[in-house]
């Protein structure tokens, strides 16, 4: 009797597990639509988050992402917008946090009077983000919850 | 301390892991970690996953984890840089979606084409395999099988490949997804020097006066070259920036001499670069006469489309498409005369003084001047010609293999180099520039692989379109794709690609990490590990070869693309697969596998597991029983030491930043084709490119001709697809990234304001973009980071959402057969 | 033919010999209306952006610069055209700009900024001119439309509302202090204050 009950068990866990399983969409960035359809209904144009508020990071090397919209900054030959108010002389004023001081060295890893011309387009690692969920959860698990709590 | 259900699975599984690896989780008393057990990470390095500029990162693993990655501060490369993708490097394989088990299409327990994806074991999934890649070679012979591989393929993968498809199946239909992305650099390579890969290397950055970029977004494509370039043109700002495309882009931020050009005029304005060197005496003679030839190329060519095209129709030339006969200078000199500045602003829309700004740059015989290219050359109907006339400019003027005067050919994935090209994934090459047509290479590659002569078939198979397209017309019938998303990234997908996956007499088996949209139109998919769960090389643009090791265990059953491909081979015995007659030239190999053939040889399978570092796993060579990697290498290696191709022995990558070949007495080499820099130059030459018998490169007289599509009154826009900075490729590794997703969410079509304006539509309105061939919904764009004129739009493929290649056309560059995804003729309305 | 001009001159030199009192008030009145109506319609047609962008000096550098910009396009469809900024509303103001403009009438004859390139030769001038004119009317044509007196903090975003509720309120700063560049490209700005 115990036997069967657990055959059962076991065997009707397998059934469910292949009927839970058995997909036929399985392109999870796609959501539901089928290969040969349309999407007809992509997401609305979102406009970065503006809400000044710092977010996390992942671990200690990664760039802050931007928590303000940053539409129509120059950043060219000409100008650097970002730097008017991030730069060292700058951030008094603006109470904007300065530039990392890993900014400041060049190739070599020599300290320059100012920010390295290397690092010059900030976009290029510092980046804004929209308010939504993410599409696919990550679950890249932060050292802080590797050694404690 | 309150935990969401989803903190609480994933702290239970590190607590497992933790447990696992003897970690004992302290006490929170202080908000401090400090003994070093718990803070000290293990770093160890490892190339970026993404693209071609190869950078180097340090990875940091804690109890069986990837916690954190950053830029390498000794790595040549970037120097402690990486661009947003690479900082985020360390969650692209946590996305939560990954693929533990393989998965086959079934109904009632049995395979079915319309079934379900099932979960079922790797013995059945390699049956199942098996028995239809058997039924198409027994049916159609080796041309009924194929493979779609990858410039992200490690090199050993790719060389397994390689081998498996044209040794053990004696079938050429394998190629590179790197088709798309370098075939017309391969191209230009081959018919201006006769041996691949840049002459240069990056250090040239440090070096030249001007940049001349040709259809390139480096600010965006390969952000770490871009730092470099824009600290030399803002620290030396006598230097100047000349930045070339068809819309305005964020590279021309930096740009001295910003220059929009209409659609396929490129070829016009390097023949007038051309012309006005010769013109105003900025000829170096000497160089010329000494080191170059001159041709004549076919022209009228066509556009690699089908056949019964009317497009293709309507060409002369289509099948003599690489043909050239010699000429002189000075037919040369009077074949690029006619492009005049007049009439070469007139075809490309350029002001008179700005073309002339340009060609001074080159002119100029002090200023250094380093080209930089990519896709908006490479993904041309006349790709290789383009790849040829910027060759002709840096040869008229001998500014080449010189530190700062380089042409460079700048690559898009992080071994397009080292694999599809250096291994020769392509379907008619072989490893080290060789080709399956010549009698001679066939032969030095069986010697190496110990088969019976004559076991290589010497027909080049089918490239990237035409497998597509074979699929459709089912004449391949059994077909495997790894490491790469073409039914997403490849063109035409409405008329060629989803009908010849899902054509009923096929069967499609792709290996992926992720279930991605090539996954959802395949039969078989099979679990696959990626980066650093396994022990890898990757080969960057400036020929660098950099290894890494295995860090991490891959989730699930997921195994490596080599594992698969070594463990496949044990299949099939050499009775089911080769003919009687090749048999009977070694006939010690009947009745044997293929494993035993190709990966037991006696080359892969000389050293043993002791050889590995013990401080990391290897799980294919556990598996095996011997280094599979140092085997497969040391074979692979064979092919070029000796030939201009030399890589050192497998042990020193483990331990440098990567090395730039030919390596030669434990010497990189920065500037081929020069005495004095490249060991390979015989002395009192000065200069050699040895890959042409006479040591001449080849400057070519070929014309401007029309693109295959052009935008009409039914379909009256220019479309250009591209990528953008925060996603790599198909964004199958980054859209699962939270921080990268919401940095650039979805796919737009970015417009010119006034066209928007006259189409009644305003930012952010759904719009549908059509083509002959298909459509796809999406919103406009009028502000951001691209501009394009009016008249064109550019738009994204990254969106799995919404794939901008079922609009495409895939017409290709009838010599390299590498897409033009850079121009076709689109309609736009609201949707 | 000079008999009738010399009537004519006659006419013109001694109208009250010819012609009633209240007739030469009344047609001096209407001949003052029409030309003045001219004068100021006309005034009004250079005052509008379609005259502005009429010169493609305009067009292809400047408005097509606005276009991308919330000066042209925003979420409550209140748009800026070029006169908003860069035309004084009050009417001395407004002529003594128009007799400045005499200035750029030579300039588009002579061509001083008719290719991309020698706009952007002259970028750092021109913005000059505009910033030290706001500066100077304590950025009046932005005060226009953006009436700090009904400037609700709360909805402006944190870092926006700490300023503005400071060195904007205690009239430290004036709008273009900190909010230049904002519909058109700015110049090369090494040793603007505030860009260094």
């Amino acid at each position: 009797m115990k036997n069967t009950i657990k055959t059962l068990c076991i065997g009707s866990f397998i059934l469910l597990s292949t009927i839970a399983i058995a997909e036929k969409n399985i392109a999870t960035l796609r959501e539901e639509t089928p290969l040969n359809k349309i999407n007809e209904s992509p997401a609305p144009l979102q406009n970065a988050s503006n809400k000044d508020i710092k977010r996390g990071r992942a671990y200690p090397m990664q760039p802050p992402v931007i928590p303000h919209k940053i539409d129509n900054y120059q950043l060219d030959l000409k100008v650097n917008k970002c730097l008017s108010c991030h730069s060292r002389t700058q951030t008094e004023e603006s109470q904007a946090p300065m530039v990392s001081v890993t900014h400041f060295m060049d190739r070599e890893g020599n300290f320059l009077a100012d920010v390295s011309p290397r690092r010059y387009f900030c976009k290029q690692c510092h980046v804004t983000q929209i308010e939504r969920s993410s599409l696919i959860e990550n679950d890249f698990i932060d050292i802080q919850h590797l050694l404690s709590k | 301390m309150s935990m969401s259900r989803r903190e609480y699975i994933k702290y239970q599984a590190a607590t497992i892991a933790a447990t696992a690896a003897g970690i004992s989780l302290p006490s929170s008393s202080t908000n401090l970690i400090t003994n070093t057990t718990d803070s000290e990470l293990k770093w160890s390095k490892a190339p970026c996953r993404f693209c071609g500029t190869g950078c180097s990162v340090n990875v940091a693993t804690k109890a069986g984890q990837v916690v954190a990655t950053h830029g390498d501060i000794k790595s040549p490369v970037n120097r402690g840089l990486n661009c947003v993708k690479g900082y985020f490097l360390s969650k692209i394989i946590y996305g939560n979606d990954r693929l533990k088990t393989p998965l086959l299409r079934m109904r009632n327990g049995k395979f079915a084409k319309d079934g379900d994806f099932t979960p079922v074991s790797w013995d059945t999934a390699f049956d199942v395999m098996a028995e239809k890649f058997k039924k198409a070679l027994k049916d159609k012979g080796p041309e009924g099988v194929g493979m779609f591989g990858s410039g992200q393929w490690t090199v050993w993968e790719g060389y397994a490949a390689v081998k498996l498809m044209k040794a053990g199946f004696r079938s050429n239909n394998i190629d590179p997804n790197a088709r798309h992305c370098m075939a017309s650099a391969v191209g230009g390579f081959m018919r201006t020097f006769g041996i691949d890969e840049p002459m240069g290397c990056y250090d040239d950055f440090e070096q030249a006066d001007a940049f001349v970029l040709w259809g390139s977004n480096m600010a965006e494509m390969h952000p770490i070259l871009w730092t470099r370039l824009t600290d030399r043109r803002l620290s030396a700002p006598e230097t100047k920036v000349c930045v070339l495309s068809t819309f305005e882009h964020r590279s021309f931020e930096l740009a001295d001499i910003p220059i929009i050009f209409t659609p396929q005029s490129d070829l016009a304005i390097a023949n007038f670069i051309a012309n006005y060197i010769i013109e105003n005496n900025a000829v170096n003679t000497e160089f010329v006469k000494k080191h170059t030839n001159f041709r004549l190329g076919e022209t009228d060519i066509g556009y690699g489309l089908r056949p019964e095209h009317p497009t293709q129709k309507r060409s002369k030339n289509a099948k003599t498409a690489g043909k050239s006969t010699p000429i002189d200078f000075e037919a040369y000199a009077k074949f690029v005369a006619e492009y005049d500045v007049k009439k070469t602003s007139e075809i490309s829309g350029v002001s008179e003084d700005k073309l002339i700004k340009l060609a001074k740059l080159y002119a100029d015989p002090n200023k250094k001047v380093m080209s930089l290219w990519t896709m908006g050359v490479n993904q041309h109907t006349r790709g290789v010609w383009m790849n040829n006339l910027l060759y002709n400019i840096h040869l008229l003027t001998g500014k080449i293999s010189q530190p700062g005067n380089s042409p460079f050919s700048l690559t898009g994935q992080p071994s397009a180099c080292g694999t599809a090209r250096e291994v020769g994934t392509f379907s008619h090459r072989l490893p080290a520039d060789m080709v399956v047509k010549n009698p001679k290479h066939r032969t030095f590659a069986e010697k190496i692989w110990k088969l019976p002569e004559g076991t290589i078939n010497p027909k080049p198979g089918a490239h990237a379109v035409l497998q597509n397209r074979k699929l459709k017309d089912g004449e391949i019938n059994a077909y495997w794709v790894q490491c790469n998303n073409n039914m997403q990234a490849g063109p035409n997908m409405n008329e060629e690609a989803l009908p010849g996956y899902r054509n009923p007499d096929n069967f499609i088996v792709v290996s992926d990490a992720y279930p991605t949209v090539t996954a959802q139109a395949a039969d078989l998919i099979l679990p696959t590990a990626m980066w650093v769960e396994k022990e890898g090389a990757y080969g960057n643009a400036e020929r660098r070869t950099q290894f890494w090791h295995q860090l991490v265990e891959a989730p699930g059953d997921a195994k490596s693309d080599v594992w698969q491909l070594m463990e496949f081979s044990k299949r099939f015995t050499t009775n089911e697969v080769w003919s009687k007659e090749l048999l009977a030239k070694k006939p010690e190999y009947k009745n044997k596998t293929l494993f035993d053939v190709l990966f037991k040889n006696g080359n892969v399978d000389k050293y043993p597991l002791s050889d590995i570092n013990k401080e990391y796993n290897n799980h294919e060579s556990e598996d095996f029983g011997f280094y599979v990697q140092k085997g497969l290498f040391e074979e692979y290696a064979q092919f070029g030491r000796g030939h201009g191709h030399d890589l050192a022995d497998f042990d020193t990558y483990h331990k440098s930043r990567g090395l730039r070949w030919p390596v030669v007495n434990d010497q990189e080499t920065l500037w081929r084709f020069r005495e004095g820099s490249d060991p390979y130059v015989e002395k009192g030459k000065g200069f050699q490119f040895y890959g042409k018998p006479d040591g001449r490169a080849v400057i070519f007289a070929l014309p401007y001709e029309p693109p295959a599509e052009s935008p009409d009154k039914e379909f009256p826009f220019w479309l250009s697809t591209g990528r953008v900075l925060e996603h790599w490729h198909s964004g199958s590794m980054t859209q699962r990234v939270p921080e990268l997703y919401k940095a650039f969410p979805d796919a737009l079509c970015f417009m010119h304001p006034a066209d928007a304006k006259n189409k009644g539509l305003r930012r952010g309105d759904k719009i549908k973009i059509s083509s002959k061939r298909g459509a796809m919904v999406t919103r406009v764009e009028t502000r951001g980071r691209n501009k394009p004129p009016q008249g064109l739009v550019f738009v994204p493929w990254f969106d799995a959402r919404q794939l901008i290649n079922k609009v495409t056309l895939d017409a290709t560059d009838p010599i390299s057969k590498q897409t033009d995804f850079k121009k076709c003729a689109v309609n736009i309305e609201k949707a | 033919m000079i008999t009738l001009l010399k009537r004519y001159w006659d006419i013109f030199r001694k109208p009250a010999v010819h012609y009633s009192l209240g007739f030469l008030t009344m047609g001096g009145f209407i001949a003052g209306v029409i030309f003045w109506g001219g004068f100021n319609t006309a005034l009004e047609k250079t005052n509008t952006e379609s005259f502005c962008i009429g010169c493609h000096e305009m067009k292809e550098n400047v408005y097509k610069e606005l276009m991308s910009t919330a000066h042209f396009s925003n979420g409550s469809g209140v748009r800026a055209t070029c006169p908003d900024c860069h035309v004084p509303h009050e009417w001395t103001n407004k002529i003594a700009r128009k007799m400045q403009a005499s200035k750029e009438v030579w300039g588009k004859v002579f061509g001083t900024i008719n290719t991309r390139e020698k706009f952007e030769n002259k970028r750092l001038e021109l913005a000059q001119h505009e910033w030290k004119r706001l500066k100077a009317n304590d950025s009046l044509e932005c005060r226009n439309c953006h009436n700090f007196e009904y400037m609700d903090f709360t909805q402006q975003s944190p870092r926006a509302s700490v300023q503005h509720s400071t060195a904007l309120a205690k009239g430290e700063k004036t709008c273009i202090d900190c909010h230049k560049g904002i519909a058109h490209q700015l110049p090369d700005m090494s040793g603007i204050e505030g860009w260094e």
